[in-house]
């Protein structure tokens, strides 16, 4: 931790949040933090908000949070110049930290696309990946998820304000499904499942509600994707499934993207599945 | 041992059951059982016999789990599902303390456990076996879980005998089931027409009376053993267990381990899904202030990276490292610690591993059994019950010795008590000592190589070493390693923090009388050493020559400067000093701590050597000493790991057969034996 963090816990820090290539999910997420915003204010002095105000500050920030990924030269240029300014910079959601669900243009053909979605593609600047925010500067922390989870962010906040290291653990999904009385899905053949090699946080949602994981967190510390692709392979399902399972909106993340690469690519356009 | 009832055996009929709920609730008690839910059999609250899984069964295979319609109306005809009574007496997360902190003054409040009276029905025969275990474990000393305590003693016990096992149960060959003879209140047998039901308690003697059956004729208890007698011919005995601690024990490098962690996921389902799996760690729950914080006790595994993680390290950073820290510690050094195996034979992380890793196929793997049969083995094959898990041989090693300075009587886990800082004084760029008052006797009667385990609410408590005993208070030497030494290192006087302790075996200070004395250590390692210079100062007749030896990166990174001057000036004391780096003002030597005993005479046999440093700096130094001839008896070493609890209650310290901060952090390289410098323990 820096001096100028530590500075920050007597004070109220100027904040900032910022908005890159995204959905702005995340910043709702912060929005939707109805019962705790008032308290929130308090202890942080909220100089931008992209989602909430259309005012824009030209800082100071003592800390960003940033939602998005890099898709655009600007974008490319934005986010350095943010970096050089800003002690603590922390990036929110499956865009700014593996690239997001536009990422899978990382694999396809960028002039096609661009030609078949705009009527002048010329007018349109964008570059031929979508990228998290950490292949572009050093971030200081990061929360996952699509979108981020309310009780993460809390946590985050709180352990700034207080000056402790945020408890946000990389580990599998499993240990909060086993927590909360969850059955594995998986063995239960309910159906695929990533919560193994998905990096925790959300409270384990959706084999909550008898789906599988579908990694929107993106990897977790070490992750197996080949052991459990082998493991699909073994339980019947085709490499292109598998695929497309790994293939979601932290597909760009390495351990992820190398499953994917080793099993052909995303199946992207060629057919509709299920888990797409 | 089977308990005698004096109330003879009744017959239930099917439809008794609810009459058998119904006392249960009027006595105040939640029933728990076996219910069909997300596709298994789960224990969940049950309040008619209809909630029971009436015509279920589940086929079980590694890695996979399908419910089937057995078109019958027996209701106990599954093997053990997902779940397991832990979620009742060991629950995934329980409040343990409460801080709180205003203007530099802290309070801990204990919380207070909350068991509402409960009744356990279904409770298999390996599930009995579980809970006993879990009770050696949390129950039965040196420092007790009072919550798992007070819920294990709410609960009464109602076993159903297994006649209906899983392709992937194994309790035959752990000693465990699927016989039910002790660890219960009522047990029952299904039969198709109803259950024999008899009793292994007073309370379940009481129950029974009450339930008013007619007695079980010979046909049906007859036909009761019958069946489960056939369960023991279906499972046969998958896992040879003669000898398995010490085949594993030998097995520490095998190559097989590599080979499990390619297919091994380290999601820790194995763990959390077992019975007796106890590991923790602690989570804070605060307000956005800080101010108030609820320290909550939440299930962890050995299989999670951070499990094992300290400042700037990780003793098992390999998932094959974890991977054998678990198998090994279920199957050969949970007889160490509790005299037990920690394996019940249940199959639960057979079934639940999402890529189906089969713990029999891996123990047969990594530690097969010697082609002929040990005479251990045929001796304990066929014995049915817990007699068996007595006939299967223990530990090969010896134990560990015992705490050398047990906890306060230790009936419960210690509590914070407050202690104030009363000077504060800075070592290092990054280090401080501060010297806090206290008053808790038990604080005060600490030994040198103790250490306490230090909490700021709203921050995890650190384990920190005592660095020196005074009549009214204690010093302890703090490294800013991670936000809550941070924390504490920007304590001002009169501000207080919790204290719990002392924790630990320390310096073993009789063993070095009349012995020449060597000291070594390095950067802070000097801290949990200085109380050992101080006591040997005391009684500085009882050992012959005594040389302190520190090394460390540059001389700013020393501690205690000043003391080492006025230690170097005494006659009675040899101190040699070594860095690293060398500053503008260092005129001393240069390089690394085992240099200086180049210039030494070290007489082996009549040495005592106490090592407190980086592990490699102690590996380094401990050849030194073998050479120079120390023998390991008088080696000893104190050892950094992982500490949540400080008891040997939350498993994070685990190092092979021991708990690092209940039979150490003071370890002889004898009792560790092949564990000092393993990779990966």
């Amino acid at each position: 931790m820096t001096g100028a963090v530590r500075a920050m816990i007597a004070s109220r820090p100027r904040l900032g949040i910022m908005k890159f290539a995204s959905c702005d999910g995340c910043q709702l997420t912060i929005l939707d933090l109805e019962d705790q915003l008032l308290d929130l204010l308090t202890r942080f002095d909220l100089v931008e908000f992209a989602e909430a105000s259309s005012y824009r500050s030209s800082g100071p920030f003592d800390v960003v949070l940033v939602e998005g990924s890099v898709s655009t030269p600007e974008q490319a240029e934005e986010i350095v110049r943010i970096r050089r300014e800003t002690p603590l910079l922390v990036t929110i959601g499956a865009c700014a930290t593996a690239g997001g669900i536009q990422a899978l243009r990382n694999w396809a053909d960028h002039d096609a696309y661009r030609a078949a979605v705009y009527a002048h593609p010329e007018y349109v600047e964008s570059l031929a990946t979508s990228t998290p925010i950490s292949d572009h500067v050093a971030v200081d922390g990061e929360l996952r998820g699509c979108p981020i989870d309310p009780g993460q962010l809390l946590e985050l906040l709180t352990a700034l304000t207080v000056g402790r290291r945020p408890q946000l653990p990389d580990e599998s999904v499993c240990l909060e499904c086993k927590r909360r009385g969850t059955v594995c899905v998986l063995v239960t053949g309910s159906g695929p499942c990533l919560g193994p090699v998905t990096h925790t946080g959300c409270g384990a949602l959706c084999p909550a509600y008898a789906r599988g994981c579908y990694g929107c967190f993106g990897p977790r510390e070490g992750a197996n994707g080949a052991s459990l692709a082998t493991w699909f392979k073994r339980d019947g399902r085709t490499d292109a499934d598998t695929a497309r399972l790994f293939a979601g909106f932290t597909a760009y993340a390495p351990p992820f993207r190398s499953v994917i690469d080793s099993l052909g690519g995303p199946p992207i356009a060629s057919d509709q599945g299920e888990d797409a | 041992m089977v308990i005698p009832s004096s109330v003879d055996p009744g017959f239930l009929p099917r439809a008794g059951l609810d009459r058998l709920l119904d006392l249960l609730t009027a006595d105040g008690r939640r029933v728990i059982g076996p219910t069909i839910s997300q596709g298994a059999v789960v224990y969940d609250e049950i309040h008619r016999a209809a909630d029971l899984p009436s015509g279920w069964t589940a086929d079980q295979a590694p890695g996979s789990y399908r419910l089937r319609s057995t078109g019958t109306d027996r209701q106990f005809d599954y093997a053990v599902g997902p779940t397991s009574w832990k979620h009742e007496t060991f629950p995934p997360r329980v409040p343990l303390t409460i801080g709180r902190r205003v203007n530099g003054q802290v309070t801990f409040e204990d919380a207070v456990p909350v068991a509402p009276l409960v009744a356990f029905l279904g409770v298999r025969g390996c599930e009995i076996a579980a809970l006993l275990t879990q009770d050696t474990v949390l129950a039965r000393g040196p420092a007790v879980d009072r919550d798992y305590a007070a819920r294990r003693a709410a609960a009464l016990v109602i076993a159903v005998e297994c006649v209906t096992p899983a392709d992937t149960c194994f309790c035959t060959s752990m000693g465990t089931g699927p016989e039910v003879t002790a660890g219960f209140d009522l047990a029952m047998t299904e039969l198709d027409d109803g259950f024999v039901v008899r009793a292994g308690s007073p309370a379940g003697e009481r129950l029974l009376e009450r339930l008013e059956l007619s007695p079980a004729d010979e046909a049906r208890t007859s036909a009761a053993r019958s069946a489960v007698a056939a369960a023991r011919e279906l499972m046969g005995d998958p896992v040879p267990t003669g000898g398995l601690p010490a085949r594993l024990s030998a097995a520490a490098e095998s190559p097989r381990w590599a080979e499990i962690a390619e297919r091994c996921l380290a999601c820790a389902n194995c763990t959390l899904v077992c019975p007796t799996c106890f590991c923790t760690s602690v989570t804070q729950v605060s307000d956005l202030d800080g101010l108030e914080a609820t320290a909550e006790r939440t299930w962890d595994s050995c299989f999670t990276l951070g499990f094992s993680r300290v400042a700037g390290g990780n003793f098992r950073p390999r998932v094959q490292d974890r991977y054998r820290q678990w198998l090994t510690h279920k199957f050969a050094t949970w007889w160490d610690q509790f005299g037990s195996s920690g394996c019940v034979g249940c199959g639960r992380c057979i079934t639940w591993c999402p890529v189906g890793i089969d713990v029999r196929a891996e123990l047969l793997a990594v530690a097969p059994p010697p082609t002929e049969l040990s005479d251990a083995t045929t001796q304990i094959i066929g014995v049915p019950g817990p007699e068996r898990i007595e006939a299967v041989p223990g530990p090969t090693t010896p134990a560990l010795l015992t705490a050398m300075t047990p906890l306060s009587d230790a009936v419960e886990s210690p509590t914070y008590s407050r202690a104030f800082v009363a000077e504060r004084r800075r070592e290092t760029v990054d280090t401080v000592t501060i010297r806090f008052d206290t008053d808790d006797p038990d604080l005060l009667a600490g030994r040198p190589g103790q250490f306490v385990m230090a909490a700021l609410p709203a921050f995890s408590a650190a384990p920190i070493s005592v660095s020196r005993f005074h009549p009214d208070g204690l010093e302890l030497t703090i490294r800013a390693a991670g936000a809550a030494t941070r924390a504490m290192c920007g304590l001002r006087r009169g501000d207080s923090l919790g204290l719990r302790g002392p924790m630990g075996r320390g310096w073993p200070v009789d063993a070095a009388e009349g012995h020449d004395v060597v000291i070594v250590t390095g950067g802070i390692g000097l801290a949990p050493l200085r109380p050992l210079v101080d006591a040997l100062f005391a009684e500085r007749t009882r050992f012959r020559e005594i040389s302190l030896l520190y090394g460390a990166r540059s001389p700013s990174d020393r501690l205690y400067v000043e003391e080492l001057s006025e230690l170097a000036a005494r006659p009675d004391l040899d101190v040699g000093q070594i860095v690293d780096r060398a500053g503008p003002d260092w005129f001393g030597r240069v390089g690394v701590v085992t240099s200086l005993f180049d210039q030494r005479h070290l007489d082996g046999s009549k040495a005592v050597a106490f090592v407190c440093g980086p592990e490699r700096m102690m590996t380094a130094t401990v050849d030194v000493l073998r050479d120079r001839g120390v023998t390991d008896d008088r080696i000893f070493v104190t050892l950094e790991r992982h500490m949540e609890c400080g008891v040997g209650l939350c498993g994070h310290c685990q190092l092979g057969k021991a708990f690092v901060c209940r039979d150490g952090p003071v370890f002889s390289l004898a009792e560790m034996g092949p564990a000092f410098g393993r990779e990966g323990l």
